[in-house]
């Protein structure tokens, strides 16, 4: 009884002493830190959670089956013979890429889908007659002569329902829009607009030959174990060409997409957890100091110390519970915004957020609190009790030890949590407080410089660092993080991105030529001959699996990392060439003799680096049901940059010139490009058009959104480095309130007094855009010189940018933490203990 | 009964290599509702006796009981339990909870001690101090006068059996102290409270029933 009757008074005490404490700055910048970490963390939490509740909730339906088995060429007729044997739902589809042709000569890349008549066999297609129109369930796959086509290409090619399309040697009406394709996520990256259309018309077409690129599915439905006994069937045949993929696997190019882009964003709120932490950590040396005269004086009193702890716990919590709905809330706001960047990646709506996230908003706050703050404030029951009688007795200061390892380990738990992997998150740990560090140093560094500048007009302002150096150092520090990663995703990017873009030159290749059957080659050379555009070859290309290396099968070697092991077992395009090619150069090897009777092949540099292969290797590629093996005989560097076509591996035509094979060429269009892509899409309505620029536009479009995404979450790093100032203002508030009284009183003015803090705080953004903008350009110059080998041209905007944003950011943020100091009288000051 | 009882108590503290002393084999006994004044000096020991009187602070030999607990056995937290509501204090700088009003500061006492109705006897005691128009003003918004009286109320809102004052009037102008002053000593008469009051003020201290002075750790 007695224990309810304290906890109801400690809650009481702690209810009281909060309710005025709430207005004090350093529970707000307490307050506020804790909300900042809390709203990047769930923010980043609901966005994920939504996701994942799309992902669950529509497994099968974004499969629009139960399993699907995929191959680069038609599926065998095993195949089918066995999902009839076990009674499964069937249905075939074929998807690659073709361009339609509208009456008015307008072209449009598609990404056509030829569907069988059950198609989807799991979840619903929908189909509206007009853009944002009435939209109804599909009952059957487009009637012959009928497509269906993306809102988007209806949109860009001014065609309605009823119209008609060229696609390849036919004519087709669009007979609906696509309002919504269970399985499209399955191709998030899909660039060009969805082109549905019967499986029937594909060969009266003529759109596909025997070596063009498509992707042939066999989608199968049917219960547990018909599918089951179906899928173990598929594992056992062993087939190199069939890849199965199930419910239960989920949607591995989807699904790696989004953990690393949750991973990203998890990153980007880390750095603002980790910026606010330090606000906290300052702000938590404030309030232990206030805590301890508190604590001696409820200890007079006659409060035991379990009393005052209990009370700072309580009190605590209470700031834990209200930053985790405060904060909660921003967050569940912001995520609205995230989903807006990157919601189009799904087919499908996003589902309303559970509550979740808010344990990790909680637990983020909690972490947070007792990391950073709890160490310093308990001690403050250790300050003498004599403290009240003597004021001059030493407060009891927290162990560096105990303070240093809680907040080492609280951080260590959020990173691991926010990225989900142990080892990423201790690196980041480690790799945070090291840029922490450095950044520190370089600030320290320039402190001790800047103040050794001689100028009676900055006198007033450099008197304040050199001053406080250490806390003005890590000031610096912390706003220069928020400021860097916002540069290096606004002005650097760009500067990266338009660093090779120029290195593309005039006459670089602005068109792909794609799928040309081989009976078409000859005329295809006459046809760009005639049009001026010469000096193209035509490679072949071939489909192909490596099987294996040294007669060890791929899937049983052991590659360094996951990306080998994945680029390993993809599918290849293979071609052959006698001579070796003037763009190409041989690093080492040797190339064949133009008339060699054997098989060889040459190997990209990075590509044989990657699978760890060297001259003299054995290789074994499966191309359609027949075996091709070689050796090694050289590798090759290529310019990939320049936009012609390359391969990875070219073998001799001896070994490859009998199998199925379709032709590319990259050709540069110099002029009147529409009329061009016409001509070209009438006469060879099988040849894929791929404009370069347009599909440059849609990458970097993608790189945009995604940059966007991840710079909205840094906002809240930025905003956190503005908190770590005003924890360090308040931190020194004492000595400043102490100095200004003084000033005051031997007759400097407000305005006096202001314009030292102007030039203070102006002087610490200055150096901040600074530190900030230099290493922004030394990594840009790393990323542009060193990793991409490309001249790197100096951005003067990059520091002009980088300083004027930390000057205002600075100068706002020190302005307002001081304006209390301004406005003290000093009298108040002098008399009291402020 | 003896409200305080403190023999041979001495305190010395380390001072680089040496130890210095600050209370030298102090002999005190204080009895009920009888008032005290400590003179002497600064530092000459005053405020360090008060504290190891109060269980503020503990003496490095020698026994001390007050309100018949030997403080000198107990831990903090135990000497914490004998102040509750059974000892009050008024500072030369106040030591409001700048964050708690008037009125929360008079309760914190009784709160602490779970005496019943907190706030009402706090509200009382401030009226009795002519703060009843100030009950919920911070201390940042009272004069240094009106702080000390809620200082007062504070101290005397439990009716404790001893009051310490250390320099109450030392940061007040002399007008606003001797209204203290008379405040306190009503107050004390009142509730017939023992009082051990530190001060270099020999006006003050002659209202006491018995000065005692102080001088290099030393009582006289």
């Amino acid at each position: 009884m007695a224990g309810v009757t304290s906890l109801r008074r400690d809650f009481g005490l702690a209810f009281r002493q909060l309710r005025r404490e709430f207005r004090l700055s350093e529970y707000l910048v307490l307050i506020f830190a804790l909300v900042l970490s809390v709203a990047a963390v769930t923010s980043v939490g609901f966005f994920a959670n939504r996701v994942e509740g799309a992902m669950a909730s529509q497994a099968a339906t974004l499969l629009a089956a139960d399993a699907i088995v995929s191959s680069p060429m038609p599926v065998s007729e095993a195949v089918l013979e066995q999902a009839n044997a076990v009674n499964l739902d069937t249905a075939d589809i074929v998807e690659f890429p073709s361009v339609v042709l509208t009456a008015e000569g307008d072209t449009s890349l598609v990404s056509v889908k030829a569907v069988a008549a059950k198609y989807p066999l799991r979840g619903e297609l929908k189909l509206a007659s007009e853009l944002y129109g009435q939209e109804r369930v599909a009952s059957e796959a487009p009637l012959s002569g009928t497509v269906w086509i993306d809102p988007r290409l209806a949109g860009s090619l001014q065609v309605a329902v009823g119209d008609s399309l060229s696609l390849g040697d036919s004519e087709v009406e669009v007979a609906a829009l696509l309002a919504f394709e269970p399985d499209a996520s399955a191709s998030v990256f899909q660039m060009a607009p969805r082109l549905m259309m019967n499986i029937k018309d594909l060969s009266s077409s003529g759109l596909l030959g025997d070596g063009s690129r498509a992707r042939y599915q066999l989608l199968v439905a049917g219960s547990n174990d018909q599918v089951n006994s179906f899928t173990s069937w598929i594992k056992e045949s062993n087939d190199p060409n069939l890849r199965l993929q199930t419910v239960e696997e989920g949607q591995p190019r989807v699904q790696s997409a989004l953990v690393n882009a949750n991973r990203f964003l998890g990153l980007a709120a880390a750095v603002a957890v980790l910026l606010s932490a330090a606000a906290v950590a300052l702000a938590a040396r404030q309030i232990a100091e206030r805590d301890m005269n508190t604590g001696s004086l409820m200890r007079t009193f006659g409060a035991s110390a379990h009393t005052v702890v209990r009370v700072v716990i309580i009190r605590l919590s209470i700031i834990a519970l209200a930053a985790t709905f405060i904060g909660s809330l921003i967050g569940y706001l912001a995520q609205f915004g995230l989903s807006a960047l990157l919601g189009r990646w799904f087919a499908t709506e996003l589902p309303a957020a559970t509550l979740t996230p808010l344990i990790g908003g909680f637990s983020c706050a909690v972490l947070a609190l007792v990391g950073f703050c709890l160490p310093s404030v308990v001690r403050a029951v250790d300050t003498p009790v004599l403290q009240v009688l003597r004021r001059d007795l030493p407060m009891a200061k927290p162990s560096m030890v105990l303070a240093i390892s809680s907040a080492l380990a609280a951080l260590g738990i959020l990173l691991i949590w926010l990225t989900h992997d142990w080892r990423l998150g201790l690196l980041l740990l480690f790799g945070m407080l090291l840029v922490m560090l450095v950044l520190t140093v370089v600030s320290r560094v320039l402190v001790a410089l800047s103040v050794r500048v001689k100028s009676s007009y900055l006198r007033r302002g450099l008197e304040s660092l050199r001053r406080r150096p250490d806390s003005v150092s890590l000031q610096i520090a912390a706003f220069s993080v928020g400021l860097l990663a916002i540069l290096l995703l606004t002005i650097v990017r760009n500067d990266v991105l338009s660093a090779w873009q120029q290195q593309v030159p005039d006459d670089a290749p602005n068109f792909f030529l794609v799928n040309i059957q081989p009976h078409e080659v000859d005329s295809m050379q006459t046809f760009l001959t005639a049009r001026g555009v010469t000096g193209n070859s035509l490679y072949p290309m071939i489909r192909a699996r490596l099987e294996s290396i040294n007669s060890t099968p791929v899937g049983e070697i052991e590659f360094s990392n996951s990306h080998s092991e994945r680029f390993a077992q993809r599918d290849h395009n293979l071609s052959y060439l006698a001579a070796p090619r003037a763009d190409n150069e041989i690093t080492k090897g040797e190339w064949w003799q133009t008339e060699t009777n054997e098989t060889y092949f040459s190997i990209e540099e990075d590509f044989a680096s990657d699978l760890n292969l060297a001259i003299g290797d054995q290789l074994q590629f499966r191309v359609a049901d027949k075996v091709v093996k070689g050796e090694v005989k050289n590798l090759r560097k290529v310019e990939w940059e320049s936009f012609a076509v390359n391969f990875f591996v070219v073998g001799t035509p001896f070994g490859l010139v009998d199998k199925p094979a379709s032709f590319v060429s990259s050709v540069y269009v110099p002029s009147d490009q529409g009329s061009f892509v016409r001509e070209l899409v009438s006469e060879f309505g099988g040849v894929t058009v791929l404009e370069i620029g347009t599909l440059l536009e849609r990458v970097t479009g993608i790189i945009d959104r995604a940059a966007l995404a991840v710079q909205y979450v840094f906002l809240f790093t930025l905003l956190a480095g503005v908190l770590v100032l005003w924890a360090s203002v308040l931190a020194s508030r004492r000595e400043r309130f102490r100095e200004a009284a003084i000033l005051r009183t031997l007759g400097a003015s407000r305005s006096y007094l202001a314009s030292s803090a102007t030039r203070e705080f102006a002087l610490i953004g200055f150096l901040s855009g600074l530190v900030a903008s230099s290493v922004a350009a030394i990594i840009a110059w790393l990323v542009v010189e060193r990793v991409m080998g490309l001249p790197y041209e100096f951005n003067p905007w990059l520091w002009l940018i980088g300083i004027g944003a930390g000057v205002v950011g600075v100068l706002v943020a020190g302005k307002l933490a001081t304006k209390p100091v301004l406005n003290q009288l000093p009298i108040a000051v002098l008399q009291s203990q402020v | 009964m003896l409200i305080i009882d403190a023999s041979s108590v001495c305190k010395r503290v380390p001072s680089g290599e040496r130890e210095l002393t600050i209370l030298d084999k102090v002999d005190l006994q204080l009895a009920a509702s009888e008032a005290l004044a400590i003179v002497g000096p600064s530092g000459s020991g005053k405020s360090t006796l008060l504290g190891v009187l109060a269980g503020l602070d503990s003496a490095t030999e020698g026994a001390v009981h007050l309100l018949d607990q030997p403080l000198h056995d107990l831990d903090e937290d135990g000497r914490a339990a004998v102040r509750a509501g059974a000892v009050g204090f008024v500072f030369q700088s106040f030591q409001l909870l700048p964050g708690l009003s008037a009125l929360e500061n008079v309760m914190l006492p009784l709160e602490l001690a779970n005496l019943p109705s907190a706030k009402a006897r706090a509200q009382k005691q401030l009226a009795e101090v002519g703060l009843e128009n100030r009950l919920n003003h911070l201390p940042s918004q009272l004069s240094g006068g009106e702080q000390q009286r809620v200082a007062v109320a504070r101290a005397f809102v439990s009716i404790p059996k001893v009051l310490f004052a250390d320099e109450p009037t030392g940061n007040l102008d002399r007008a606003t102290g001797d209204k203290i002053v008379d405040l306190m000593f009503r107050l004390r008469a009142e509730h017939d409270t023992a009082l051990v009051l530190v001060t270099h003020d020999q006006s003050l201290a002659g209202r006491c029933d018995r000065v005692l002075s102080m001088a290099e750790g030393r009582l006289s």
